[in-house]
């Protein structure tokens, strides 16, 4: 029994940090070793094998490092394909913010039991398989497709829908439009509207009000939905493949081709790096910017 | 609640938002009503009807590879998403509820698998299984894609349960320890309950992509061990027919009973 | 001498940088009612869950009955906790929370039974076993949590402002309950508040918090006549500071050098400050106030404020401001703001403070 005044017993609070620190370690060992094993160190592999070289015959040769598959990012074939797959990414981007934006507020100032049933019918797409929902624009924007019938009524005839850059933005859009839509629905559905009554106190007109107070406040869900929406449009396969045709070759495509097709896996490993190095980057510089404006 | 529907926009601005919700909702849902309306179709050609018939679905039953590739496809859909949830939670508690050396790095790298592009993910596990597993004789198969799905998976699992986890108070915890539970028994009847909707939400979510997957998947899987979307993606890629519609349809119906069945659930845990 | 039920020796918490809890020594008798006082951030909560074992001591010991905690941790303490947030499982029902802690401890199924009905009756909750919490008012949340903790027959139980989310009536008539609810157990109950009034009402002895330490720990009325410092003369009750300066043994001197006896023993010179209740500063007019040993000083009153039950006021005496607390008795005068009167004190009333 210790009287009062004797000295402390040190360390209790260590010891116990200690137990419960190898505690959690134990329970993240798992899943981080199996991204070590499986994610980490294929990152590392494709890095290397993006400094090889290929052999006439197809394979790789890691021996005798170097930066020729690196210099030729710079091509002109490569350069067309990233600025067009940019575009494309910016194009599909901007439009989904467009449509999503009113579309999401919209069921966000509903009353709850509605809201629900509307989001629901937003998921429901979202649930269903991605290639199936491309594969239907196959089907609409084909030759004889409905949308080309109705072209034909109105006149214009023989109107080349499919296989076009519009074909694919349009696929991208129908495909990633639900990713825009729930963070900016979340960001929406989270805000205080009272805000806006203060701001109509102060004599703010509706278009102001937005302006001023919506659109800032609502900005992380925009921030959200638009890395969502970029990301795998820049780096989309499936839907270029379908809906695109052989003059609107995309990364997507255009790495697959190096490793299926024309068997030079240096080249596309170096593609690979640099479009993964580039999202990542974006996607920090566009959190610091975006979370410095909230 | 008042304040929030006096504050919906009146009159002409919100009969235009109203408006264009329905467009929206249109769009949405026209392309696939077609591909089902299309898939009844009993002639070859997929736009112009010929007749009003099943013989696409029948036509799926004797299609062995299409078969083969739909086995495969909930082989692999289930092993992955069962041994991601597992990991994925787990993850998530770590994350979460514990401190631990090196626990922002693995925080950091978590979110990995979500952002990076599909295509370089794919490139990265071929060149993986070519450089590493190949020697040692496993060769692209069932195995390396379940492999491949696992990896992805357990950082959308362990975000799902993560956020479940982060709006559950701390305290339940350490009331559950007050009154004598041991970690375990702790974790079992407090916690875990009360994170389920999330780790079935999370679970969902690993079946969902998993059974969607068509780049990682074409590029780990060898001769033998295609999955059904990869195998549509072929046949779409040769040209369209009304099988490819049928077996659309029959995907769509698997994905709403399946979505339909997980909200119902949920609904009678009362989340 | 009878072993305290808690014990704490030389207690230190640091969380980083901030001292939480600085070198904190108290017994806890066994059988009182101990509530720990203090403002918000004084570092009570956290010696409370240093002693239920959810949180580790940085430095000090912990004893329960004369066993010291060291590592053990919250599940092998004999103490149970009552939340402030309640922490009722909200995915059990009200039986199965309050047996929660019984199951754990593996007793049998009857015994569970039999021991929840009783407790709940205790708490006069009997008939509300099948409900989720989300279906009880605030008031029956927190009855359940209490009915969770007592059921295990703990040796000391914790209480981490209870009362907190209650409104006003409830609060005062949950408080008297409580206090007649422990003297029937007979538990050590360890009451944490920032109410002073709250532990007034409750407790056989008060510790006051401030800053992580542990300043006075004493009965309601000690620590409300006899206050040990500056800030729990001022956070327990009304008080009037008159600085004074030492001049001779049981002498001061007010600002304009009036001398007042006060009990202090301080070097001639040294600066004092003289703390007073309103309620012991009595008024009269001039001429009719009592004679030595009270304290007379003459004065005007500058404010007047009637609060139904009594009335203050605010009176200048040239080198103070005092505050003086009346009683709205039958028959009492009550006097106009301007009017001059004497304010009168027994000279013990007064504490002499260092600061």
């Amino acid at each position: 029994m210790t009287a009062p005044g004797t000295p402390a017993t040190p360390g209790l609070e260590r010891a116990a940090a200690r137990a419960t620190a190898r505690r959690g370690a134990w329970l993240a060992a798992p899943g981080a070793l199996y991204l070590l094993l499986f994610f980490l160190l294929p990152m590392a592999i494709l890095v290397v094998y993006s400094f090889g070289t290929r052999t006439a015959t197809g394979r790789t040769l890691l021996e005798g490092w170097n930066l020729e598959s690196y210099r030729r990012l710079f091509d002109d074939v490569v350069v067309r394909v990233m600025w067009r797959s940019l575009w494309l990414a910016v194009l599909t981007t901007v439009i989904c913010l467009i449509v999503a934006y009113p579309f999401a507020y919209y069921i966000a100032t509903r009353t709850a039991r509605l809201r629900n049933l509307l989001l629901v019918l937003v998921m429901v797409p979202f649930w269903t398989n991605f290639l199936v929902r491309t594969y239907a624009w196959r089907v609409i924007l084909g030759r004889n497709g409905p949308l080309s019938t109705v072209a034909d009524w109105l006149g214009f005839a023989d109107v080349r829908l499919l296989f076009t850059e519009t074909a694919i933005v349009i696929g991208l859009v129908y495909g990633f439009l639900p990713f825009m839509v729930l963070p900016l629905y979340a960001s929406i559905e989270r805000m205080d509207w009272t805000l806006l009554d203060a701001g109509r106190d102060l004599y703010a007109s509706g278009w102001q009000a937005f302006r001023r107070i919506t659109l800032p406040l609502t900005m992380p869900g925009v921030i959200a939905g638009v890395i969502l929406t970029f990301i795998p449009s820049f780096g989309a396969y499936v839907t270029p493949e379908i809906l695109g045709g052989a003059q609107t070759t995309m990364l997507g495509s255009y790495i697959q081709s190096q490793y299926l097709g024309v068997s030079d896996w240096p080249f596309g490993s170096a593609l690979s790096f640099v479009i993964m190095a580039l999202m990542l980057v974006g996607t920090v510089i566009y959190f610091r910017t975006g979370a410095r404006t909230v | 609640m008042t304040t929030r529907a006096g504050l919906r926009p009146r009159g002409l601005m919100e009969r235009l938002l109203a408006a264009h919700g329905w467009v929206v909702y249109v769009f949405f849902y026209a392309p696939i009503a077609l591909l089902v309306v299309y898939s009844f179709n009993t002639g070859n050609r997929v736009n112009t009807f010929q007749g009003v018939g099943l013989r696409w679905y029948r036509a799926i039953g004797e299609n062995e590879p299409l078969i083969a590739a739909i086995q495969n496809s909930l082989v692999v859909a289930i092993v992955s998403t069962v041994v991601a949830t597992v990991i994925g939670t787990a993850t998530a508690l770590a994350l979460e509820r514990f401190r631990f050396r090196g626990r922002r790095a693995y925080d950091a790298v978590l979110y990995l698998p979500i952002i990076i592009p599909d295509i370089t993910m794919a490139a990265m596990l071929l060149v993986f299984f070519v450089q590493v597993f190949q020697p040692i004789g496993i060769n692209l198969s069932i195995t390396t894609i379940s492999i491949s799905h696992i990896a992805f998976n357990i950082a959308f699992v362990a975000v799902v349960v993560r956020a479940r986890l982060a709006g559950l108070d701390p305290v339940l915890e350490e009331a559950a320890r007050d009154l004598y539970a041991s970690r375990w028994q702790a974790f079992r009847r407090v916690t875990l309950p009360l994170i389920m909707p999330g780790v079935l939400a999370g679970g969902l979510l690993a079946l969902t992509l998993s059974l969607d997957d068509v780049v990682i998947t074409s590029f780990v899987s060898g001769p033998g061990s295609t999955t059904l979307p990869v195998y549509v993606f072929g046949l779409v890629r040769r040209g369209v027919t009304p099988l490819i519609n049928a077996v659309s349809t029959v995907m769509l119906a698997a994905s709403m009973v399946l979505v339909f069945s997980s909200l119902l659930l949920q609904r009678r845990r009362g989340t | 001498m009878e072993q305290p039920a808690v014990r704490l020796a030389r207690v230190e918490k640091h969380f980083g940088d901030v001292v939480a809890v600085a070198g904190l020594d108290l017994d806890i008798v066994d059988g009182e009612f101990f509530s720990l006082l203090g403002p918000s951030g004084c570092g009570k909560t956290t010696t409370l869950r240093m002693i239920a074992g959810l949180e580790f001591p940085t430095a000090g010991a912990v004893e329960i009955y004369g066993e010291e905690m060291g590592l053990r941790p919250a599940n092998k303490r004999p103490v149970n906790t009552v939340f402030q947030s309640y922490a009722l499982f909200p995915h059990m029902t009200v039986r199965a929370n309050v047996g929660f802690g019984l199951q754990m401890q593996d007793v049998g199924t009857a015994e569970i039974a039999d021991r929840v009905g009783r407790v709940l009756d205790l708490v006069q909750l009997g008939g509300f076993e099948d409900r989720k919490p989300r279906q009880l008012s605030g008031g029956q949340q927190q009855r359940v949590a209490l009915a969770r903790a007592l059921v295990n027959e703990p040796k000391v139980l914790l209480l981490d402002e209870p009362l907190g989310a209650l409104d006003l009536k409830l609060r005062q008539a949950m408080q008297l309950e409580l206090k007649a609810l422990q003297e029937r157990v007979g538990i050590t109950f360890v009451y944490v508040t920032h109410d002073q009034e709250e532990a007034l009402t409750m407790s056989d002895r008060i510790g006051v918090m401030s800053g992580g330490e542990l300043l006075q720990v004493g009965t309601p009325e000690e620590i409300y006549e006899h206050p040990a410092t500056r800030f729990v003369a001022e956070f327990i009750g009304e008080t009037n500071f008159v600085p004074v300066t030492a001049a001779g043994p049981d002498v001061v001197a007010l600002a304009d050098g009036t001398r007042v006896p006060l009990a202090a023993s301080h070097p001639a010179g040294t600066e004092l400050t003289m703390t007073i209740r309103p309620e012991k500063v009595v008024l009269f007019p001039p001429g009719g106030e009592p004679g030595p040993p009270a304290v007379t000083l003459p004065g005007t009153v500058t404010r007047r404020v009637y609060l139904g039950n009594s009335l203050f006021y605010d009176v200048d005496l040239g080198a103070v401001v005092v505050r003086s607390r009346q009683e709205n008795a039958p028959g009492a005068h009550h006097f106009a703001e301007g009017e001059n009167v004497v304010a009168a004190w027994e000279a013990a009333s007064a504490v002499a403070l260092d600061q």
